[in-house]
């Protein structure tokens, strides 16, 4: 059964009897235990949409520059890009799912709607600032819209930390999320801490100490002479790990652990396997932290560590894989299926970029840009296309008919979109992205750019699917109701 | 007319399908008892999974259909959890149909 919104009820709330009087007319509203739980339709979906436009901005972006890919990574452009896509496109999105995602995973209700509408006015205008002024290099407006971005973040945090805390069954699920969601903290503190030592505070000295301003600017000044005797850029990656380690792969390892089965009719084959892989992956963005920072030898045992909480997670899917009753992979998961396989590579190359056996040349360096590709636009960015093709189909599907449920005949989630142009999207995605990937440790542009346009293909594709299943809120597809003896199929 | 027996409900019930899966909710195996008592339509039935998102929908249109089967003026249906639903409830036409193991 499908995925998103909450829906827990006990047996005797649903308990329902019709009078007869209703017979002729019979009153079966939207609404009733779990609707009434669930987040307004337009919540999520104005996250998807900004995210899928932020994603589209970032990949012209891209072919518009696509030196950001295949020259080296320390300089303004790529620093704006990256937030582009991490912010922008899959914070965005990753937020808008959570906000859908984590009642029906947790059979809980969302703490508040409205705070979560405010957290969608912060992060859209503190985002979009943030990217502008790092690509101008204003990093005292980035500190000031970065500063917007995080009271988003704080709502955020907020919002589904007081979900969580209603979970009736506490369970390996939870604890990812309300992993994730501190280390996402943390990201976000740590850029905002990077950003305050890149700026000067020339003002302190001509402020007078009764002024409140003085001591705020104080305590960013002492903050950035602590962090300024750190290396910048490992600093700078050590904050990268915060965010894509510890928020997404930490969100994205926690959710599919309910998601996958619900959606392959399977179980979850190990639950001590699971959480034990959740608290190494938890040891290993703690330890990569520090030691990414202080430049310290000791990255590698903590990438290992990374790197076994990985392949516990690996195994845990490839069993949950094995115990499907459901034969067939929809190309939604099938998505998800090549960002396991990604996840495997880029930890793998992760571990290699930890030791100190490459020696430091101009090619070798850029493996830091295909490592990062590889995160970001390989496992990430697969995994939030293949799992919007569960979630925007069943918001759609919800809101146009679930209340015309047996009075109606109403289609099946995988009849709101085209499965050709999504298989389509497939591979035009996994091909942009293997030459873009090429193009990056090769310093290509030519081909970094011709991966970029044909990843912008491949979203063009799925902005064609969206905009399919988003026509169904002006025109519904109902027919009438055909009540059958034999097995009613749709599409599986 | 005769009262409405057990097939005639579960006929009825069949129109609903769950959208996810694309199989009715009876072949899906969700349907555990239907009777008639007295024009009182009664049916128990289950979800794949606790916190499944269609849980209203489903309940609520198996409710519609079975107030449309002649001779039935009540509807009355119930949700349980026990025993927990698994594939192996699924029907082999179901199972064949749409391709599960």
């Amino acid at each position: 059964m499908a995925v998103s919104s909450p829906t827990f009820a006990a047996p005797e709330a649903v308990r329902t009897a019709v009078p007869a009087t209703a017979r002729s007319r019979p009153v079966v509203s939207s609404g009733g235990a779990s609707s009434a739980l669930a987040p307004s339709v337009t919540l999520p979906l104005r996250f998807v949409i900004t995210g899928v436009l932020a994603l589209l901005a970032g990949l012209v972006l891209l072919a518009a520059r696509p030196d950001i890919l295949a020259a080296y990574h320390y300089n303004q452009y790529v620093v704006a890009a990256t937030h582009l896509f991490v912010l922008g496109f899959v914070c965005t999105i990753v937020m808008g799912a959570m906000y859908q995602l984590v009642p029906v995973a947790l059979e809980t209700r969302l703490h508040s709607e409205r705070t979560a509408k405010w957290q969608f006015a912060f992060h859209v205008i503190g985002v979009a600032g943030m990217v502008w002024m790092f690509w101008r290099w204003d990093l005292k407006q980035v500190g000031h819209f970065g500063s917007v971005v995080a009271m988003g973040v704080g709502l955020f945090a907020y919002n589904i930390g007081r979900t969580l805390w209603c979970v009736p069954r506490w369970n390996v699920v939870a604890t990812g999320i309300a992993s994730a969601l501190f280390w996402l903290v943390c990201a976000v503190t740590a850029g905002l801490v990077v950003t305050a030592a890149k700026c000067t505070y020339d003002s302190v000295a001509t402020l007078s100490p009764v002024n409140p301003l003085w001591a705020a600017l104080k305590a960013l000044q002492g903050t950035a002479n602590f962090v300024n005797r750190f290396d910048a850029l490992g600093v700078m990656h050590a904050h990268a790990h915060l965010g894509v380690v510890g928020f997404f792969v930490m969100m994205i390892v926690s959710v599919s652990y309910k998601l996958v089965p619900m959606f392959l009719l399977s179980d979850l084959q190990n639950e001590r396997r699971a959480r034990l892989g959740l608290w190494l992956l938890n040891a290993a963005v703690l330890g990569l932290f520090f030691t990414i920072a202080l430049r310290s030898a000791w990255k590698l045992a903590f990438a290992l560590l990374g790197a076994a909480a990985v392949t516990l997670y690996l195994v845990e899917m490839r069993a949950i894989l094995r115990a499907r009753r459901r034969r067939l992979i929809d190309w939604g998961l099938r998505h998800f299926v090549m960002a396991l396989w990604l996840l495997g590579g880029a930890t793998v190359l992760g571990v290699v970029l930890a030791t100190s056996w490459l020696p430091v040349t101009e090619r070798t360096v850029q493996l830091e840009t295909v490592y990062a590709w590889l995160g970001i636009v390989g496992v990430v960015t697969f995994t939030i296309l293949g799992f919007l093709y569960k979630i925007v189909p069943f918001i759609v599907w919800h809101h146009n008919y679930s209340h015309h449920v047996g009075r109606h005949k109403v289609p099946s989630l995988a009849d709101l979109y085209s499965e050709p142009l999504q298989i389509a999207g497939f591979w035009l995605f996994l091909g942009g992205f293997a030459l873009a990937a090429a193009g990056a440790g090769l310093m290509k542009e030519g081909w970094a750019r011709a991966g970029v346009l044909v990843l912008l293909a491949s979203l063009a594709v799925f902005g064609i699917n969206l905009a399919g299943m988003l026509r169904h809120f002006f025109r519904p597809r109902l027919a009438p109701l055909v009540p059958a003896a034999k097995p009613v199929l749709s599409k599986p | 007319m005769n009262p409405p027996d057990e097939a005639a409900l579960l006929d009825a019930l069949r129109a609903i399908v769950d959208p996810e899966i694309g199989l009715n909710i009876v072949d899906l195996g969700l349907v555990y008892s239907a009777e008639v008592d007295n024009g009182i339509a009664r049916v128990k039935m289950t979800l794949t999974t606790r916190g499944c998102p269609m849980h209203d929908s489903l309940v609520q249109g198996a409710r519609a259909v079975l107030l449309e089967v002649p001779g039935v003026t009540e509807a009355d249906v119930e949700v349980v959890w026990d025993p927990p639903w698994h594939p192996s409830m699924i029907t082999e036409a179901g199972r064949a149909a749409v391709g599960l193991a």
